[in-house]
């Protein structure tokens, strides 16, 4: 019987590759350091998800449930890998339980880490209890309580959406577009609308950046069906005025400043590389590209590779990546991993 | 010291005292100059969904400020401060103020409909211009003019008989604004018609100042014509949340 492939990270591209190697006839050594499969969708809760609207409870949970029931794939909750040597086809690692598995190629399906916002503190978040983050909102509206203030539970009549926090500021390092939040977020403001029709969603953007067929269908949609606000201006400040948030910047529009009441700030937060990259970079023998993300290979040449051959990379390990476009590279390295095993095999 | 930037200041937002003293101590001239905030301190939904809900303004709210509207405009070119984009902006924050600083500007509007087909989003803006007079008539931002009720008689003569007729309308115009009809100018020109035109046409034009002809099969046009003004205006109002129109108003019209 052939070497496991061993697959890092039970998100959604770690359950696409899984599934993949497994469904050809691999074995597949799945590892997530957390207690349960699905990764940021399952884990952060969120509601619905984007493009396709169904809840990510059922799409994700879809994705796992086919990992888990699959005889092929051996699932290790609560495990990370503390070594790795080896060459392709004939990889050894050691896990956190002392356990040693040998495996003929890994794929780091490792994803990211949402912003923590009070890294901006000039944005109210951990100052203020109504100011809250896209995933806190995702989580009101999944768990079916519905979208309130945090502060008194009230019913916000007035939400203002901050894009880019924690993206696109080189104040804190963090000089990339994190690609989904603005059609995350304008998603949210409809979800909001959706379910709170007289309160009013603004949303504070510096570009929209709706890529693609999210344009029509998240950024006029919202706009032409939910009446959500855009306003073009980056947030200097929020502070409060004892009863309502005060928002405060420039409407760079009319060459103005605002001061605007708020009952609810959301910040759109981006997503930051792996805390654990600088461990699994040295655990792999990896390098990391410029803003501390995995360092992909030349797709041309050796399409979701990362500089070792033998360990690929998929998902939002190597940069921001929308949830689609991660299951798809699951699947990609998946093609990869069987590619140079047979290779491996031949030799 | 004089305020450089007092050019970059509109000049109601300059306060300034002749005397004033804060505090014990004199502050008169220039020190007591001061300078309102710009700052917009809330928006006002309401003013949106008014205009939104007035004929034409329907899809205000699909403006994304591209400006293609304002580059389009044909009297934007003639005055750049002709600046539909802008408005529709001030429209969808509720910034009254500031667009009713432009209120004798924004029903310049000539209708030709460039900006509507240029436009990418659909937001038919000449369409929102004319919602924007309508709202700041209804509103009452607009004080009528000679020339709104040199309009109200002309329209009003040819929804009553189905043409105009000169002489009426200046006497009705006179009458509306409280003129004297012996003025010099017109006596001379009345004088001076009488010794040069025809005496056929000047007999054809004194008996349709005494019988005030109609055009022939006119009573149901009129009837359409004011039965549609009646209800627009009763739509509009209500649109606006304002009272209706009464009985006698609307009698009175008739």
């Amino acid at each position: 019987m052939s070497k496991p492939v061993l697959v890092i990270g039970g998100g959604p591209a770690g359950l696409a590759a899984a599934h993949a190697l497994a469904s050809v006839g691999r074995n597949v050594t799945l590892i997530e350091k957390e207690d349960r499969l699905g990764g940021a969708p399952i884990l952060s809760g969120y509601a619905k998800l984007v493009p396709s609207g169904e809840w990510a409870k059922d799409a994700i949970g879809g994705m796992v449930g086919r990992v888990e029931g699959n005889g092929l794939v051996d699932v290790r909750l609560n495990t990370t890998v503390k070594a790795f040597d080896g060459t392709p086809g004939a990889f050894s690692a050691i896990l956190s339980d002392e356990s040693k598995i040998d495996a003929g190629a890994a794929v780091l399906c490792t994803g990211f880490t949402h912003f923590d916002p009070v890294n901006k503190p000039e944005w109210g978040f951990g100052t203020f209890q109504d100011v809250v983050t896209t995933t806190q909102v995702e989580q009101m509206i999944s768990s079916g309580n519905g979208v309130r203030c945090p502060s008194d539970g009230r019913k916000p009549k007035r939400v203002a959406i901050l894009l880019c926090v924690g993206s696109r500021d080189r104040q804190i390092g963090r000089e990339w577009c994190s690609k989904v939040c603005c059609t995350v977020s304008s998603n949210l403001g409809m979800e909001i609308r959706e379910e709170l029709p007289d309160t009013h969603v603004y949303i504070y953007y510096m570009d929209i950046r709706t890529f693609g067929l999210y344009e029509d269908l998240y950024y006029w949609r919202s706009q032409e069906e939910f009446k959500i606000k855009y306003i073009k201006s980056r947030i200097a400040k929020v502070t409060s005025d004892g009863e309502r948030l005060i928002v405060k910047g420039e409407d760079t529009l009319v060459k103005r400043p605002i001061s605007i009441p708020f009952d609810l700030v959301v910040h759109a937060i981006g997503m930051d590389p792996n805390v654990d990259n600088l461990l699994l970079s040295s655990v792999f023998d990896v390098e990391l590209e410029g803003h501390q993300f995995l360092k992909r290979a030349s797709t041309y040449d050796s399409m979701a590779g990362t500089s070792r051959p033998g360990v690929f990379v998929a998902g939002a390990a190597t940069g921001p990546e929308t949830i689609d476009d991660s299951i798809a590279q699951g699947q990609a390295a998946a093609m990869a991993v069987l590619s140079i095993l047979s290779q491996a095999a031949a030799e | 010291m004089p305020i450089h930037e007092k050019s970059l200041i509109r000049p109601e937002n300059i306060i300034s005292h002749e005397n004033l003293e804060i505090d014990g101590i004199d502050v008169s001239g220039h020190w007591s100059t001061f300078i309102k905030p710009r700052v917009v301190t809330d928006y006002n939904e309401d003013t949106e969904e008014e205009i939104a809900a007035l004929p034409g303004g329907e899809f205000i709210h699909r403006c994304w400020q591209c400006g293609s509207c304002t580059n389009s405009c044909t009297v934007n070119a003639l005055d750049p401060e002709f600046n539909p984009r802008y408005w529709i902006y001030l429209a969808r924050l509720g910034m009254e103020d500031e667009l009713l600083r432009d209120k004798d500007r924004i029903w310049q509007c000539v209708s030709c409909n460039k900006c509507t087909y240029s436009c990418p989003r659909d937001v038919n803006p000449e369409g929102v211009m004319k919602a924007m007079s309508h709202w700041l008539e209804l509103k009452g931002h607009t004080p009528t003019s000679p020339s709104m009720q040199f309009d109200e008689e002309f329209s009003g003569q040819v929804f009553e008989t189905g043409r105009i007729e000169e002489g009426r309308i200046i006497r009705g115009f006179f009458k509306r604004t409280g003129q004297n009809l012996m003025q010099d100018w017109l006596v001379e020109l009345v004088k001076r018609l009488i010794r040069g035109l025809p005496v056929k046409l000047l007999m054809t034009m004194g008996l349709a100042n005494i019988f005030r002809p109609r055009t022939r099969g006119w009573g149901p046009a009129r009837e359409a014509i004011e039965e549609y003004v009646a209800e627009r205006k009763m739509a509009d109002r209500k649109a606006l949340g304002l009272d209706e129109p009464g009985i006698a108003e609307q009698e009175s019209e008739q």
